[in-house]
């Protein structure tokens, strides 16, 4: 058996295990459980298209909260039935023709992440003309645009009131689907020769371009596919949480998912994945040390916030010793794991 | 020992201390849990609630013959942790009711999984009209903001004695907005002509455009349901124009910045709010003041106070059902009638929003001063 049949069957392999484990989880799981899977699946979305454009890159972008928001709000608006957009709709109602349309949730999902990819391309020309810290200020303006937009357009986003009554649609089969499909793509694209032109970019953008790779090409397709993600990603949340408003998004979103990729490795698929699913179930696992305890001899109140403490020092503990995140730049994949496989045998 | 060594030995030690840490729960307690934005953005609010929810719970510790035990987790001011914050209490620490969430956004995300769970839950202070439409569990201890604006056209109109009002909105917040129209549905109501609306954005400077349309238009009163910012520059603005009519507003505008700014222009300002400490009237009130300040050497707050009436009402509602499960605490949730909260008199309705009364506040000599108390 060649390798690569030996790596597609191991593949297939491992996402049978997975829609096992999902499936007995959807059947037997709490819905506490089911939660943190769901948010797993989303950060796992969120925070690898993400890493597309900070790892792959090499770009400090600050604004996927800006897709997200967008994504969110477009799949949100339109789900929503006709009544509940009119009971949620006090102020000011919503304008035609939203106010009347409801769509199923998949086709709302991949309008997430068409608003989401077109409002990427309309900053593109205005972010790529400038790189590094400018670029970040950039988009980190263009994040803060989005939010303050949501709070005024009162006709459209329903202000600061939020929108509530989302029907529960993200279930664990959505959340993990996306993620998985998110994950093959972007590992398609990254090993593909436009992958390896924006390695070389983020190498050096003068040799790359000597070589005849055009930046801006290059940057804006990484820019656009992480946009569609994040959007759809958006879409999965606001219908995982079932309200969203302007508050939801806001750049600490951003700063947890440059930490997720930062941690998890910048340029490593894998890393952003094993780091994201970390993050997602690290953070209610940590509740543990906010709550009180009782040692025996001694009993510790809890102390909201400890959390928090104990995470830095997991992150700090990290960067210390794994200067390039957990996975630095390489990948899990199937031939290294046989050839540690093979070498542990031989030893 | 080694760098690897030293950090293994770290990570043991974080083993076992997680490994003895069991929740100290006992057999005849009832969990409350209550799910508060103890860190974040709003860390403040659920700091201050969580006091008024401690103290409430000296003040009547048991129901049904059995020990309270109260669970709180933190929200870090999110949503996402808020919807998993109910989930953790509702699955894996069974409470039987929940407080929380201090601000609405937040109160929305967890309220759906109550729901579904049949739990109550009471938000002390998630003002947003939609954080309990169409919700059967969802209740909350605070009056909707459309309910200031008509408490304060009634007071207009019967203690200031206003038959003509100015409106002047922050066109930028929903709050303002929200109190603004019920205030001129009300008023019209009771008589009254609002002979001036004219409106301002947050962050605006400069009020005398509005003010030259107020001051030809010579109300009574006016009505300027803004936040401290805006409302004491606009003060200041139209006292310098010589316009003296009494100026009156809701709670957002009460906060010891407004005097700062507006010094000597803001005294006689009138606001509608939910809490002051001397207007209490009933004798759990004093109590709870009393332990309040003891307890936490400060004074009693409006947060404070809410957070411990929404802990009452669903104690009192607990104790009228005669038993924990979800659909009989709701009924007799709804039930409540004139109870007598800290805040003063409660009465709960079916939409899960409750109808008490409100203390009106002005400013004098540099303080916020209690004036009077408008029952429903």
């Amino acid at each position: 058996m060649d390798t690569s049949t030996r790596n597609a069957l191991c593949t297939i392999l491992l996402l049978a295990v997975l829609a096992a484990v999902l499936y007995v989880f959807q059947k037997h799981g709490t819905e506490y459980q089911i939660r943190i899977l769901n948010n797993m699946a989303i950060f796992i979305t969120l925070a690898v298209s993400y890493n597309l454009v900070n790892g792959f890159c090499g770009i400090l972008h600050l604004g996927p909260n800006a897709f997200i928001t967008i994504g969110a709000y477009t799949s949100a608006l339109l789900t929503m039935s006709p009544a509940e957009k009119q009971l949620s709709f006090i102020i000011e109602p919503l304008i035609w023709p939203l106010s009347v349309i409801q769509v199923p949730f998949a086709v709302s999902l991949i309008a997430g992440g068409i608003a989401a990819t077109f409002f990427a391309f309309l900053i593109s020309f205005p972010v790529f003309r400038v790189r590094g810290d400018y670029l970040a200020i950039v988009t980190l303006g263009f994040g803060e645009v989005v939010r303050v937009l949501c709070n005024a357009m009162q006709s459209l986003t329903n202000g600061p009131l939020g929108l509530k009554g989302l029907t529960p649609y993200t279930t664990l089969w959505w959340s993990w689907g996306v993620a998985v499909f998110t994950v093959v793509v972007i590992t398609k694209l990254v090993n593909s020769s436009y992958g390896r032109a924006m390695k070389a970019i983020r190498e050096d953008e003068t040799a790359a371009k000597a070589m005849g790779v055009d930046p801006f090409k290059h940057l804006l397709l990484a820019f656009l596919v992480s946009a569609f993600f994040s959007g759809v990603a958006g879409g999965l949340l606001a219908h995982l949480i079932t309200t969203i408003s302007p508050t939801l998004f806001t750049f600490f979103l951003t700063f947890n998912l440059l930490i997720i990729i930062v941690v998890g490795g910048l340029g490593s698929t894998s890393g952003a994945v094993i780091a994201a699913a970390l993050f997602a179930w690290g953070g209610e696992a940590l509740r543990v040390v906010e709550s009180p305890m009782n040692l025996g001899f001694i009993t510790i109140p809890g102390i909201p916030g400890m959390r928090m403490v104990l995470f830095s020092i997991i992150l700090m503990v990290v960067i210390l010793f794994a200067r390039r995140g957990i996975m630095g730049r390489s990948e899990l994949s199937w031939d290294r794991l046989f050839t540690a496989l093979r070498l542990q045998t031989k030893a | 020992m080694g760098r690897r060594k030293g950090s293994v030995l770290l990570a043991g030690l974080c083993c076992v201390a997680f490994a003895l840490a069991g929740p100290a729960a006992a057999e005849d307690t009832i969990k409350i849990g209550a799910y508060l934005p103890m860190t974040g953005a709003v860390a403040a609010y659920g700091q201050m609630e969580w006091d008024g929810i401690q103290i409430a719970n000296e003040i009547k510790p048991t129901v049904l013959g059995k020990k309270i035990e109260l669970v709180l987790v933190d929200t870090k001011s999110d949503k996402i942790e808020a919807a998993n914050a109910v989930s953790r209490l509702v699955e894996k620490e069974k409470v039987v009711g929940i407080l929380g969430e201090a601000i609405s956004g937040n109160s929305m995300a967890g309220n759906p999984i109550s729901e579904a769970a049949k739990i109550v839950s009471v938000s002390p202070t998630a003002t947003n009209p939609l954080v309990t439409q169409g919700k059967q569990y969802a209740f909350r201890a605070c009056f909707i903001d459309p309910f200031q604006g008509e408490v304060a056209a009634r007071f207009a109109v019967n203690e200031l004695k206003a038959k003509t009002a100015a409106v002047i909105i922050d066109i930028a917040q929903d709050y303002c907005v929200g109190l603004a129209n019920f205030f001129v549905k009300e008023f019209v109501k009771l008589g009254g002509k609002v002979v001036s609306t004219t409106y301002i954005q947050t962050g605006d400077q400069d009020f005398s455009a509005q003010l030259s349309s107020v001051q030809a238009a010579k109300p009574d009163i006016i009505y300027a349901p803004n936040y401290y910012t805006e409302d004491a520059l606009m003060a200041k603005q139209a006292r310098d124009l010589g316009i003296n009519v009494p100026i009156l507003t809701g709670d957002g505008a009460q906060a010891d910045e407004l005097i700062k700014i507006g010094g000597k222009a803001v005294e006689g300002m009138y606001f509608t709010g939910h809490f002051h400490k001397e207007a209490a009237s009933t004798d759990l009130a004093k109590k709870y003041i009393e332990l309040f300040e003891k307890k936490k050497n400060k004074e009693a707050d409006a947060f404070g106070a809410l957070a411990a009436d929404a802990y009452f009402l669903l104690i009192e509602a607990i104790e009228k059902a005669g038993s924990t499960e979800g659909p009989k605490v709701r009924d007799a949730m709804v039930a409540i009638k004139n109870f007598a909260g800290v805040s003063g008199l409660i009465t709960m309705q079916e939409s899960g929003n409750p109808v008490k009364s409100m203390v009106i506040n002005k400013v004098k000599d540099g303080k916020f001063v209690y004036v009077t108390t408008v029952n429903p």
